[in-house]
């Protein structure tokens, strides 16, 4: 890869990730800021590529611009409209701010301390397959945990949105309810009581 | 000079028009002897690009056209046929009718986020094009990750169509888009599920090293894993909007969905990569289940990118045939049909490649024997999982409606429909007589 293209390639990439990013706290409208993050987020798969890391590129796109995007847009999306964007005042911005330092403090001090070498060989060609043994072989305990841990979230999901038979018998009477301008008592419908003879309020 | 070694004469010459990746190469070449490196990639780059957009452009058109026309046949009238010979120039008509008309924008739309759509919905459209191959070196990008490429490229596009149906500020597109993630993240479980067998079978995740894996073994994927690929074309189906599983731009239901907002030629926009998905995902089917450039040696005598382009026809055709006859699927049965019956069903044929493909390698089973029994029993497992869902298994949702759905549960319009069916023994239209 020539050079000039290289350093083309890697300075509007890190642009557009660190512009998407600023334009994440600027944005007061909440679903504008998950476009921004999008954008960054796309910035980052780039520069895996010109990391030569497309596997890792490829799966960025998919999990974070493909998934973890549309996620938080169904969590705006179910959020109250009162709730959803950036407030306006500045009154967190404070405590924010100290954490985004510490945080940044942190992650440079990381960075600097960190005695980065320089590979020099040409990059891995085959890199799914080699992520892949290395997944089965060296990494299998914390990826069988990682396995468990996912099912164990999705059976919990699940039993957490699960509508028991009796909540969805008191809401569907309660929605009966509402039609027929009759009073409700979600007593009723767990306990219900002897039924009556069939009554006939719609024939007039 | 021109020649690959081992071939003479015509093969590999500029106008060997069975491999059309020779001219791109001869040009490349061409361009290296007095250019510099980076003219070449990106005079490279620029043919590949130009050349999608070359070919897909005007197959859209005729392809509107092929459509119509078919669906008309289904629907037992005519079609366009006024406008040009038997209707041809139809599609010309309507594209000329699309980019004259005004283009509206409501005014309580997030105009930035509104106009971004009908562009943006293009880059996934025709990067998914990229990694389709022709032939054996016709792709424009074979990538080792490809069928992962795919998978993320075609994920993005939901995104775009959320940002439509959000800035448009209209309580059905809203509904249109949100259906449309629903689906989309619900159906691209069975389609991951359907390509990890094929990637788990054929050891690659090349799209190319699929194809040639076919090629190798003298096998077409639908015959080893026929459920899988049934399952993939209506995810796919799903996936495209494509009227069994078109819930999120129902006419009947939500006006048009997502786009609802959209006229002039932004709509048209959407409708052209719509047909352009419909085209590829086609491709792919053909590439990943129906052995793609290959056929049995027939590669040998026509080109690989015809026999490609005559599987994607014949695909493609399916898809239109399954558009014109099946009603369409309400947002719940499309719901529970996916995770109830495509996941299980994908789940169960994963299975069945980790145990086929590990007796094949680790065991060391011969090819040319085993696959033709594990064939067999793949497709009688696949008959009797479609006969234990039909008769057993069917989710209730699915079922036949024995009383009138949805009646007690919501209100307003159905409130008709609900007293009906309260007093059902005695079934009488009168409503709200007093």
């Amino acid at each position: 890869m020539s050079d000039f293209g290289f350093h083309l390639a890697f300075w509007s990439l890190a642009a557009m990730t660190i512009g998407g990013a600023s334009m994440i706290m600027v944005s007061r409208n909440l679903i504008h800021a998950v476009v921004w993050l999008v954008l960054s987020m796309l910035g980052v798969a780039g520069l895996y590529l010109t990391l030569s890391a497309d596997f890792i590129a490829v799966v960025q796109v998919l999990i974070y611009v493909g998934a973890i995007s549309v996620l938080m847009l169904f969590a705006i999306m179910l959020t109250p409209r009162a709730e959803r964007d950036n407030s306006s005042s500045l009154k967190t911005a404070g405590p924010a701010g100290v954490v985004v330092i510490m945080v940044m403090i942190a992650t440079f001090w990381v960075a600097i301390d960190t005695d980065w070498g320089s590979v020099r060989e040409v990059a891995l060609t085959d890199q799914a397959r080699l992520i892949g043994e290395s997944l089965i072989k060296h990494y299998i305990l914390p990826f069988e945990i990682g396995a468990v841990l996912l099912t164990a979230a999705l059976v919990g999901a699940i039993a957490l949105a699960r509508e028991d038979d009796e909540d969805a018998a008191v809401h569907a009477a309660s929605l009966q309810a509402e039609l027929d301008g009759l009073e409700f008592d979600p007593v009723d419908v767990v306990d219900p009581p002897i039924p009556a003879e069939p009554e006939s309020e719609a024939r007039s | 000079m021109m020649e690959i070694a081992g071939l003479s004469g015509i093969l590999g010459a500029w106008y060997d028009f069975r491999d059309l990746n020779n001219l791109q190469r001869l040009i490349t070449e061409w361009i290296a002897d007095w250019g510099p490196d980076w003219l070449a990639s990106i005079v490279t780059g620029l043919l590949g690009a130009l050349g999608i957009l070359g070919v897909i452009g005007p197959t859209l058109l005729v392809l509107i056209w092929v459509e119509r026309k078919v669906i008309a046949r289904f629907q037992q009238r005519y079609g366009p046929n006024r406008v040009g010979p038997k209707g041809l120039l139809q599609p010309v008509a309507d594209a000329v009718k699309l980019i004259l008309k005004e283009q509206l924008a409501p005014r309580a739309a997030d105009k930035l986020i509104f106009f971004l759509p009908p562009v943006l919905i293009f880059i996934p459209g025709i990067l998914i094009w990229g990694v389709l191959p022709f032939g054996p070196r016709m792709s424009v990008a074979d990538l080792n990750v490809g069928v992962l490429f795919l998978l993320a490229v075609s994920g993005t596009a939901v995104l775009v169509i959320f940002m439509a149906g959000w800035s448009s500020n209209n309580k059905y597109a809203l509904l249109g888009a949100m259906r449309a993630v629903a689906m989309s993240i619900s159906y691209e479980v069975p389609m991951v599920l359907a390509l990890l067998t094929l990637v788990v079978f054929s050891g690659t995740m090349s799209i190319n090293g699929i194809v040639e894996w076919q090629q190798q073994e003298d096998v077409i994927f639908i015959l080893l894993f026929p459920l899988t690929a049934l399952v993939f074309f209506f995810a796919a189906s799903a996936e495209l909007n494509r009227t069994p599983a078109d819930i999120s731009e129902a006419e009947s239901e939500i006006v048009a969905g997502y786009h609802t907002e959209y006229s002039g030629m932004r709509f048209g926009l959407f409708y052209a990569v719509e047909l352009g998905n419909t085209l590829v995902v086609s491709g792919f089917i053909a590439t990943f289940f129906l052995g793609g450039w290959w056929l049995w040696g027939l590669d040998e005598w026509v080109p690989s990118w015809i026999i490609l382009l005559a599987k994607t026809g014949a695909v493609y055709f399916l898809l239109i045939w399954t558009r014109g006859t099946l009603p369409r699927l309400r947002v719940d049965q499309l719901m529970s049909l996916c995770w109830k019956a495509l996941v299980p069903a994908t789940l169960l044929f994963v299975v069945v490649a980790f145990v086929e493909r590990t007796l094949l390698i680790s065991e060391g089973w011969d090819t040319t024997i085993a696959l033709p029994i594990m064939a067999v029993i793949n497709i009688g497992l696949s008959l009797g999982a479609i006969m234990l869902f039909a008769r057993v298994a069917r989710p209730a949702d699915l079922r036949r409606p024995a009383r009138i759905r949805m009646a007690g549960a919501e209100i307003g319009g159905l409130r008709a429909a609900r007293s009906v069916a309260a007093r059902s023994e005695e079934p009488q239209f009168q409503v709200g007589g007093d």
